[in-house]
């Protein structure tokens, strides 16, 4: 806890030492094989989703009539699907529409979520207890359900199931928020920061958000794995973009009604779901074990 | 213990293995196909729930596969000949111009409550499925065109009047949409009936009970002694029962069937046809004579309202690679809006020809030229259509992917809309939000093509004065061959406007046939004497189980 403790503020961190990466070189030497193998993992669905060409020479969306339903090779990793497209490059290209998809809902529910709480945890009185139960209100209701309403009445598209899942998660988030910050804010430089005549919004900006901030960003990446989970789930559902669009869930979706004969068009995608998602846990874990 | 008849199927299963012991492995003991074991209980795996089982809604596989096996018709169409024969009528007389139908029905027929199915039974079906009960929301069948009255001469003899000739009434009485229910049932509205226990028939099954959505019980009548007089099961039904379930994963229903949890499932995909046979279960591919499957343009939406486009798409589409990438054997090319199969069918091959590049100098002619992301536009709009899949029928979703790929290569973009179910039924009525649709439509008459096309039934090409909103395209011309088709009594001309009516479809291009789609179905070695009737539904009358 020491770490969380110790007031940080807003300026950036590059003008209190030149020595800045010895920290960082710490914080490296702490970290496991598995949350190597796991910050290894997010890099290439990144890289994935950045640079596709590099990885796969195959068309993610035309496919060669009479290659179809190849079995896993050399060629085709992954096999080929029922429209004769090479499968792994159709996950390869799909990463973009899964990973920032993912992002966007993360980001929502960031944004949104953290600025509930923030005036939530520093207001109180009647705003607290207004915002704290619209928020019981929504944590009560199952998340993919409310994801489901949400899309219902935006339409369905990656965008539009981007951002349910992403207004599914601003309840918690608000939660979180606030109690760091009800933490924070009794803290004794924060009193004396508003002791010594500072203005509430900037003592918030300045004191309060960064320093509740860290639980937040680990909950985000552990809500950014299971973002990509959710966004799966409502593309393999279908409320997600349309057919030939190569998004994860869609694919195991797809790829669904041919286990009996070709199981690794759905259990292909499905494995390279669970490996980002777990490996998004994973980082999360490590930021904070170590806040 | 053993029970009795545990002991006599050990005692068959130990002659069977002698049998083929002395024969060799691949000789069938002959007594097994001869003689139908009475009992037994039939589990029929389905691919979707049934709706209203209000019989003339019968057009969707599921409701057919229960009415079919609860209900009667007046007539039965013989799957091989296509000839009408007796049934619940035993004998019929058609005046010169088709207007009035006269039917003398079998005596001593009852449905399962009890009450008889006599003239005036028959008489009450009829008048609801020819004139439809708006009240009721029971709508006019599409198999029945120009109904006026019926009259009940006597308690044997029933007689039907029309506004208008209707030569298809009488393969219209053998139709799955025209399954004969009690009196009282027909006081239901279509929603009640959408309840499989509601309907009453005099069929050789009876609903025993529901899990709505998810499975029915039928059990066979005892007392059934009227099936259609030639053919050859008599009496009751061979089956004790039968279990519909509803199991739409197709890798379920494949696997339930080849690990012996199901007898019977319906679609059997291309792609697992192969590993059911090599399992050595039959794979049915029973023709469904009708249209064919095809993508049907509306033409109200001004991206498809140039004959040119239209022609364009038609020669950018090569069903051949469809076939071959997604299909088999059992799915011939189209090669008119109607199948091979049907009366009336006329050959049109040579006007659908697979030619990129007469497509392309098509599109150049109406206007449309390839614009920086390779798509065509024109006064600033891009020639991008869209189209829903059809949950009915097979692979529609890979198809309509397969055509987008092939429209793409001479600059048309095919989008495959997604929606939930209010959203389509919706889009599907605006030419505008759908200016294509995949599209089918089983009936073995010519009547067929009117139920596909005119403005008042199916209206699949969404015309004015039709369920289309916002359309003002009409074909006058067409729907006047359809009229015809509906009503010439004279079956050589009507044969030849059903010609017209097809060459009609393909010279405006309003449709481009694909294949011809068959109703897949895969049964355990041990089911035997499952009949499909002319369109391709199962009829388990017969059916028995030898084990």
């Amino acid at each position: 806890m020491g770490v969380a403790e110790e007031p940080r503020t807003g300026v950036s961190a590059g003008s209190r030492t030149a020595e800045w990466w010895r920290p960082v070189l710490e914080q490296i030497k702490g970290i496991g094989p598995a949350t190597w193998l796991s910050y290894a993992v997010l890099i290439l669905a990144v890289l994935w989703a950045l640079f596709p060409g590099l990885f796969t020479a195959y068309d993610a969306i035309t496919g060669t009539p009479g290659q179809q339903l190849r079995a896993p090779s050399l060629a085709h990793f992954f096999g080929t699907d029922a429209l004769g497209r090479d499968v792994f490059s159709r996950v390869v290209h799909g990463s973009v529409h899964s990973l920032s998809g993912a992002f966007v809902a993360t980001a929502v529910g960031l944004v949104v979520g953290t600025a509930l709480g923030l005036l939530s945890g520093s207001v109180g009185g009647v705003v607290d207890e207004i915002v704290m139960r619209i928020v019981d209100v929504l944590l009560s209701i199952p998340g993919l359900l409310f994801a489901l309403s949400i899309i219902i009445l935006l339409g369905f598209g990656t965008l539009n199931a981007s951002i349910a899942v992403g207004a599914a998660a601003i309840a918690a988030f608000a939660r979180l928020m606030r109690s760091e910050v009800i933490r924070v804010r009794s803290s004794d430089y924060v009193e004396a920061a508003i002791g010594s005549g500072g203005k509430l919004s900037s003592v918030l900006w300045r004191h309060v958000l960064p320093n509740s901030l860290t639980s937040v960003v680990a909950f985000s990446a552990l809500q950014f794995g299971s973002a990509i989970l959710q966004l799966s789930t409502l593309s393999f559902l279908g409320y997600g973009a349309p057919p030939p669009t190569p998004e994860w869930g869609l694919l195991v979706a797809e790829g669904r009604n041919y286990v009996a004969t070709a199981w690794w068009l759905t259990a292909a995608p499905g494995l390279v779901v669970v490996i980002v998602v777990l490996a998004a846990n994973q980082v999360s874990k490590s930021i904070r074990g170590r806040a | 213990m053993l029970s009795k008849l545990s002991r006599r199927q050990l005692l068959k299963s130990m002659c069977a293995i002698g049998a083929l012991v002395a024969t060799g492995v691949t000789a069938v003991p002959s007594w097994a196909q001869d003689k139908p074991t009475a009992g037994g209980t039939l589990v029929y795996l389905e691919k979707q729930a049934h709706t209203s089982l209000y019989p003339p809604g019968a057009g969707f596989y599921p409701n057919a596969g229960v009415l079919n096996q609860i209900t009667d018709k007046l007539t039965y169409q013989n799957p091989q000949t296509l000839e009408i024969e007796p049934w619940i009528a035993e004998s019929w007389d058609v005046n010169a111009d088709a207007t009035e139908y006269t039917f003398r029905l079998r005596e001593g027929v009852t449905f399962s409550d009890g009450t008889p199915l006599d003239a005036k039974a028959v008489a009450a079906n009829y008048d609801v499925y020819g004139l439809g009960n708006i009240t009721l929301k029971q709508t006019v069948s599409e198999a029945i065109n120009n109904y006026a009255r019926s009259e009940v001469i006597d308690a044997k003899t029933v007689k039907f009047y029309f506004k208008a000739p209707s030569p298809g009434f009488l393969q219209a009485t053998a139709t799955p949409t025209s399954g004969l229910v009690a009196v009282s049932t027909l006081g239901l509205s279509a929603d009640e009936l959408g309840r499989a226990p509601n309907i009453i028939g005099s069929g050789p099954f009876v609903v025993a009970s529901e899990k709505l959505g998810t499975e029915i019980q039928l059990t066979a009548r005892k007392d059934y002694a009227w099936g259609p007089a030639k053919v050859k099961q008599q009496g009751r039904a061979n089956l004790d029962g039968i279990t519909v379930l509803t199991v739409p994963e197709d890798g379920v229903r494949i696997g339930a069937l080849l690990s012996g949890q199901g007898d019977f499932i319906r679609q059997v995909h291309a792609y697992d046809e192969a590993q059911v046979k090599t399992a050595g279960y039959t794979v049915y591919g029973a023709q469904t004579r009708g249209t064919t499957h095809a993508v049907a343009f509306r033409p109200g939406n001004p991206l498809v309202a140039d004959l040119k486009v239209r022609q364009a798409l038609l020669h950018a589409t090569n069903s051949t690679e469809i076939i071959t990438t997604l299909f088999s054997e059992n799915y011939p090319k189209a090669r008119s809006p109607l199948s091979s199969v049907s009366a009336g069918f006329v050959d049109l091959s040579s006007e659908l020809g697979f030619d990129p590049e007469a497509a392309k100098k098509l599109l150049d002619e109406a206007g449309w030229k390839p614009g920086a992301d390779g798509i065509r536009q024109k006064d600033g709009a891009r020639l991008s259509l869209g189209a829903y899949e059809s949950l009915n029928y097979a692979r529609s979703k890979e198809t309509l992917q397969l055509l987008a790929q092939q429209w793409q290569k001479v600059g048309v973009e095919l989008k495959l809309l997604a929606g939930e179910a209010g959203t389509r039924t919706k889009d599907d009525l605006d030419p505008l939000k759908t200016p294509l649709v995949p599209t089918k439509v089983e009936r073995a008459d010519p009547d067929v093509l009117k139920s596909q096309y005119y403005p008042t039934t199916r209206d699949q090409l969404r015309q004015k004065g039709g369920k289309g909103v916002a359309t003002e395209f009409v074909d006058k011309t067409l729907n006047d061959i359809l009229d015809k088709v509906a009503s010439e009594p004279n079956t050589a001309k009507r044969l030849e406007y059903t010609g017209d009516a097809q060459k009609r479809l393909i010279e405006q291009a309003y449709v481009i046939p694909l294949f011809e789609e068959p109703q897949s179905f895969a049964g355990a070695p041990d089911v035997k004497d499952v009949v499909f009737e002319a369109v391709g539904r199962p009829v388990f009358y017969s059916a028995w189980l030898d084990r």
